[in-house]
């Protein structure tokens, strides 16, 4: 299932006023290694359904974002949890470490 | 869960896997592809192909789109999982990958690329992501106005170091060599000199990525004084080349160089029977994707003769109604070619109480080692598959019909 995307809106909505325990990764259409990563997420995303959400920010379209998290590149996997954010995870990262940094800062 | 058996599995969906995916599935293999990630490997770094026949300019991934939906069209099936362990000691191969799945084929072309080499030197990992780079089309946006460092001198350095000016302020290349030596093609290497927002740090390398939070600077080392320098930037991109990722293969003893790169013959044949390896995987001069899909080609066509002659073997000699003569023999030792004609007379004579089946071990490598011959003219006398003798070299027909009765 692919990850629902989120503009600035939303994304407000969802970390800061719902406080959801979530992960959002910051990807853009042109990245390779995001392709890579994405799919990771998307089979990922059952195991954890009503437990952690998961979403998708595409920094072209929504730059602000980005900045606000002052990113240097993509793709970067971000953690929030009680509508703070914990950690991220850059680069090629394969599912392990995504099941790990989740067991760490959102499920501990 | 789908099929676990087939003639032929490819480990890596890169030029070279996917064009020996087209010819496996043509050939009417049952051929599967298991690749990592997105389908079409490294070639989907590259942002624009001008060298592939055929195509005057196309990016690495649109070309890649055709290779692959080519072999779907041939029937070959793909699983996007990552081959953990292999088993190559049996004749049929054994693949294990992280997703768990065990799967067995006849022959298996290893073809899973290279990825780039880290320097492994502080900074690098912790602030990847926070100004540590690998990939200018990704992440070069974020340096928008800002210095950014280049590690490297091949063509990816130099090109994309090109490519990151569009967006920062000034590009500063860290080359090994002396002033004006660059790896790269001369083309790029004479645009950079040109691009007035390149730089160059000549004799040099880096020791370290500092800042905290975000990358802040980094510490070059000149490899002549031996004196360490720091300069402030707010990017680092890594171009210092390429590595096998032939890791989880090691195990299987299969012969690579220092470096893991995989030797090969001309038919793309590894030291291990029916297991070939193909495209930046193996020990070559240029790695390409046209030089990629001939290494896939050939060894696809190698891999099914290889597979075609098992399957005869199984049904000619090892379920044979008949006692099977086994004659290992060289067509360019003539000794063993007239042993050949007596030893069918023989048979014969005796009114054919054998099926006499004959194997060039020119060609039949496998066969002879299976079979532990060294010498030619030799035979082994099978039942069922069975070995129950071998025969005592003679070219007098009484003697030979002594052993045969």
């Amino acid at each position: 299932m692919s990850l629902e995307q989120l503009n600035a809106n939303s994304f407000e909505k969802i970390i800061y006023d719902n406080e959801d325990s979530c992960l959002v990764i910051f990807s853009r259409k042109s990245c390779h290694v995001c392709k890579e990563v994405v799919p990771v997420l998307e089979e990922l995303q059952p195991q954890y359904r009503d437990r952690v959400g998961f979403y998708y920010v595409d920094v072209e379209e929504d730059k602000n974002l980005s900045q606000r998290f002052s990113l240097k590149g993509v793709p970067q996997i971000l953690f929030f949890k009680a509508g703070e954010y914990q950690a991220k995870l850059a680069g090629a990262v394969d599912e392990d470490e995504v099941i790990d940094k989740i067991a760490e800062v959102l499920e501990s | 869960m789908g099929d676990v058996t087939y003639d032929l599995i490819i480990i890596g969906g890169g030029p070279a896997g996917l064009t020996a995916a087209i010819y496996g599935g043509r050939a009417k293999l049952r051929t599967l592809v298991i690749n990592k990630g997105t389908v079409g490997g490294l070639v989907n770094t590259t942002r624009e192909i001008v060298n592939y026949p055929g195509y005057g300019q196309i990016s690495g991934s649109d070309l890649m789109k055709d290779f692959k939906k080519h072999a779907d069209s041939f029937g070959v099936k793909f699983s996007r999982d990552e081959v953990v362990s292999v088993n190559f000691a049996q004749e049929d191969k054994i693949i294990c990958t992280k997703k768990g799945q065990e799967y067995t084929a006849k022959a298996v072309i290893v073809a899973c690329g290279s990825e780039p080499r880290l320097l492994n030197i502080p900074g690098e990992k912790r602030l990847q992501g926070s100004g540590v780079a690998y990939c200018a089309t990704c992440d070069a946006e974020f340096f928008e106005g800002e210095d950014v460092v280049v590690v490297g001198s091949g063509d990816q350095a130099i090109e994309e170091g090109m490519y990151i000016t569009k967006f920062a302020r000034k590009v500063t290349v860290i080359v090994l060599h002396d002033e004006g030596v660059l790896d790269c093609n001369k083309m790029s290497g004479e645009r950079a000199f040109q691009n007035r927002k390149m730089e160059f740090v000549w004799n040099s390398t880096i020791e370290e990525v500092l800042g905290e939070a975000n990358v802040e600077g980094v510490k070059i080392k000149n490899l002549k004084t031996g004196h360490s320098t720091e300069l402030p930037c707010q990017g680092v991109f890594f171009f210092v080349g390429m590595i096998p990722s032939t890791h989880f293969i090691k195990e299987s003893g299969i012969g690579m160089d220092r470096r893991g790169y995989i030797p090969v013959n001309d038919l793309m044949e590894t030291d291990l029977e029916g297991v070939y390896a193909v495209g930046d995987n193996r020990v070559k001069y240029l790695r390409q994707v046209v030089s990629a899909a001939g290494d896939g080609a050939t060894a696809a066509v190698v891999a099914e003769r290889y597979i075609e002659e098992l399957n005869a073997f199984s049904t000619s000699v090892l379920k044979s109604d008949k006692k099977v003569l086994l004659l290992f023999f060289n067509a360019l030792n003539n000794e063993s070619l007239e042993f050949s004609t007596l030893l069918e007379e023989t048979n014969q004579e005796l009114s054919e109480p054998y099926k006499v089946v004959k194997v060039d071990t020119a060609t039949k490598k496998n066969l002879a080692q299976k079979y532990d011959v060294k010498i030619v003219p030799s035979v082994v006398v099978l039942d069922r598959g069975r070995e129950i003798k071998r025969l005592d070299y003679s070219m007098e027909k009484e003697k030979l019909k002594a052993q045969l009765r």
